[in-house]
């Protein structure tokens, strides 16, 4: 049977049919028009990650972003309220703010001059009076999201008025993006030290697919731990090489979040141990061992490493190490990834330093080769229609699943748990229509 | 196991790595600030400087990273940063940073055959635009040189272009002329990049 006539219908007898618990149909990768519905269902439907508010700290900063595929400016108003606003001309639709961040009370189009405070709200419009006595500014303000919320600091919006609040759609997750914030240490994330950007040829669930696949690291990444265990005798990842016997274990957080959590290998007895040397190792270390107490040499060492943990946030953001990775889909075969580098506030510099050089070791070392197998995986899913399925069941009959405290589910680390998890919430939001409004106060145009 | 590696040498991490600390950071701020100013007064001809370029590219579009890396003092640095004008190494994530060390470890992770990025490899022709070349005597180097560069890119049959300038600096050795920096200013480095899983 051929499925891509089954999706055109779009009930939920055929999305059930295209994603099973064992495998998904090669259209929901390669087929534009589920990448269009996605765009209203997940990427407007739920919440999605934009920015982290130490980005735009002060009054009246912006930065642009992506909903879904939609432009967007965030801004901080004079009051420092949040806005998410349509990067969209009321006029003719051009393109208002053209700056990727700045500081900014209003925006001007540069097309007709209309100009916009970054609150949304229209105040100029040359030779206003050739519209008449009937013209309402009102009715011009940018679209907007209706819904912003944020979580210490991760500023979140949805286009769903009927969204279930931000800390509702967390749930479980935020227990541990609480303990990703607090295990670094210091008075809190700051995220200005610039990002490691990809353009990627693949669409943007293989890069959540990847993002909690623990069995693929000894195959993908053989040569970075061919090349430690040559030059180093072995640590870092290493612990990934027999995964299917580690203690290692993925977490349903439920919603679509997902946790693979390595801290248990990684920092045994520690992770600055086991971490490949990174430029500025020995200055790093002789400093600490100079001018810290014994006991807490170790913990500030430490502080420069991931931490640890891949925790997912579906469908748009991932916590991995000390990075904020944010996925931007563009078309159904074309993302955006980007690593967004941290430091921590209140802490010595040279623990900020050294977290440069140690944010820069695995997209130079790792993420290439996971890039050229998405791509890959891309090119096989869009070229070859009679072959129609790829597999999540890893681990499905194993009886590895475990109950964990308040419905958290856990597998193997090698488990594909992470996809049946995330797909499902895939699928329950696919199925809805959501009420989607990007002008909430009525004033539509 | 890589045959050239004994055990012992196993046991520090090969080569140590002692030069990049605080001074070093705030010295590569300056050399930075130095390759961006405009300033033909101080723009001579020294010999060796052509062909030490020339060598560079071409040893990285042969592969030939051996040869490469012997053009590189032993406390070298390889930069590539992710903002234009680069920002301080100190303070932001570049989209290479390497010192000796991690140079070598990444040469040697495209040595396995396993680094799936590069399978099959990328060819790659660069072409270094007339190098501006002055004279800044230092602690750690002599002289100092800026060269646009255009690179085009083949890989899987997909043609890529990339461009930019590179910054390098340069100190007179005993085994001659050899690079203490070189700073890849890609022109698009603040924007996402594809697979740039060779050398610049
Ligand atoms: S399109 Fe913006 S003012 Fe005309
Ligand atoms: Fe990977």
């Amino acid at each position: 049977m051929n499925m891509e006539l089954a999706t055109t219908d779009r009930t939920d007898g055929a999305w059930d049919q295209v994603v099973t618990d064992t495998r998904v149909h090669r259209s929901v990768y390669a087929d534009p028009s589920i990448f269009q519905h996605e765009m209203a269902s997940i990427f407007a439907g739920t919440w999605v990650y934009l920015l982290h508010e130490s980005e735009i700290p002060n009054a009246n900063d912006f930065r642009a972003a992506r909903l879904g595929s939609r432009p967007v400016i965030v801004t901080r108003d004079a009051k420092n309220q949040l806005h998410v606003l349509m990067n969209r001309c009321t006029h003719r639709g051009a393109t208002i703010c053209r700056e990727k961040s700045g500081q900014a009370a209003t925006f001007t189009c540069p097309y007709h001059g209309w100009r916009f405070k970054n609150d949304g709200k229209l105040m100029g419009v040359p030779g206003r009076d050739a519209y008449g006595n009937a013209f309402s500014r009102d009715r011009f303000s940018l679209g907007r999201a209706p819904r912003v919320e944020s979580y210490r600091g991760f500023v979140f919006a949805t286009l769903n008025q009927e969204a279930p609040d931000l800390e509702t759609h967390l749930g479980q997750a935020r227990f541990f993006i609480d303990q990703w914030l607090d295990q670094g240490g210091g008075d809190g994330l700051v995220v200005q030290s610039s990002a490691h950007r990809f353009h990627l040829k693949c669409n943007w669930k293989l890069i959540f697919d990847n993002a909690g696949d623990g069995y693929h690291v000894p195959f993908s990444h053989q040569s970075l731990l061919k090349m430690t265990a040559d030059r180093y005798g072995g640590g870092d990842m290493t612990y990934f090489g027999d995964a299917d016997k580690s203690s290692m274990r993925v977490y349903d957080l439920g919603n679509g979040h997902t946790l693979i959590d390595q801290r248990e290998e990684m920092y045994n007895p520690s992770a600055w141990k086991q971490q490949r040397p990174q430029p500025g190792r020995e200055t790093f270390e002789g400093s600490v061992a100079a001018r810290k107490p014994q006991d807490e040499q170790s913990s500030t060492l430490d502080m420069a490493v991931g931490s640890g943990m891949n925790l997912n946030i579906f469908p748009n953001l991932l916590l991995i190490g000390n990075q904020i990775q944010v996925i931007e889909p563009l078309s159904v075969g074309e993302t955006i990834l980007t690593w967004y580098a941290t430091t921590l506030d209140g802490v010595d510099e040279e623990v900020n330093v050294m977290r440069m050089r140690t944010q820069e070791d695995f997209p130079i070392l790792g993420e290439t080769d996971d890039a050229a197998n998405f791509e890959a995986c891309q090119q096989g899913l869009m070229s070859i229609p009679e072959e129609e399925w790829v597999d999540i069941s890893r681990h499905v009959t194993t009886n590895t699943d475990r109950a964990e405290r308040d419905g958290i589910v856990s597998g193997p680390v090698t488990s594909d748990l992470h996809l049946r998890a995330y797909f499902r919430r895939w699928k329950e939001l696919m199925k809805v229509k959501p009420n989607i409004q990007t002008r909430p106060e009525g004033d539509a145009q | 196991m890589n045959e050239q590696t004994s055990p012992e040498a196993k046991a520090a991490p090969q080569p140590a790595s002692t030069y990049i600390d605080a001074e070093l950071y705030t010295w590569l701020d300056a050399a930075s600030e130095d390759f961006r100013a405009f300033d033909p007064g101080r723009v001579a001809e020294i010999d060796g400087v052509h062909s030490l370029l020339a060598s560079e590219a071409r040893a990285l579009d042969d592969q030939a990273f051996g040869p490469w890396l012997d053009l590189y003092v032993a406390d070298c640095v390889y930069w590539v940063p992710s903002n234009w004008p680069a920002s301080s190494a100190a303070l932001t994530v570049s989209l290479e940073f390497h010192d000796r060390r991690r140079l070598i470890d990444r040469v040697d992770r495209l040595g396995t055959g396993l680094a799936y990025s590069q399978l099959p490899p990328s060819r790659t022709a660069r072409v270094l635009g007339m190098p501006e070349i002055w004279k800044h005597e230092d602690g750690r180097g002599h002289i100092r040189a800026r060269a646009p560069f255009v690179m085009g890119e083949t890989r899987a049959g997909e043609n890529r272009v990339l461009s930019g300038w590179n910054g390098y600096v340069l100190r007179q050795t005993d085994e001659g002329l050899r690079i203490v920096v070189k700073q890849v200013n890609l022109i698009d480095a603040d924007e996402p990049q594809g697979n740039n899983s060779f050398f610049l």
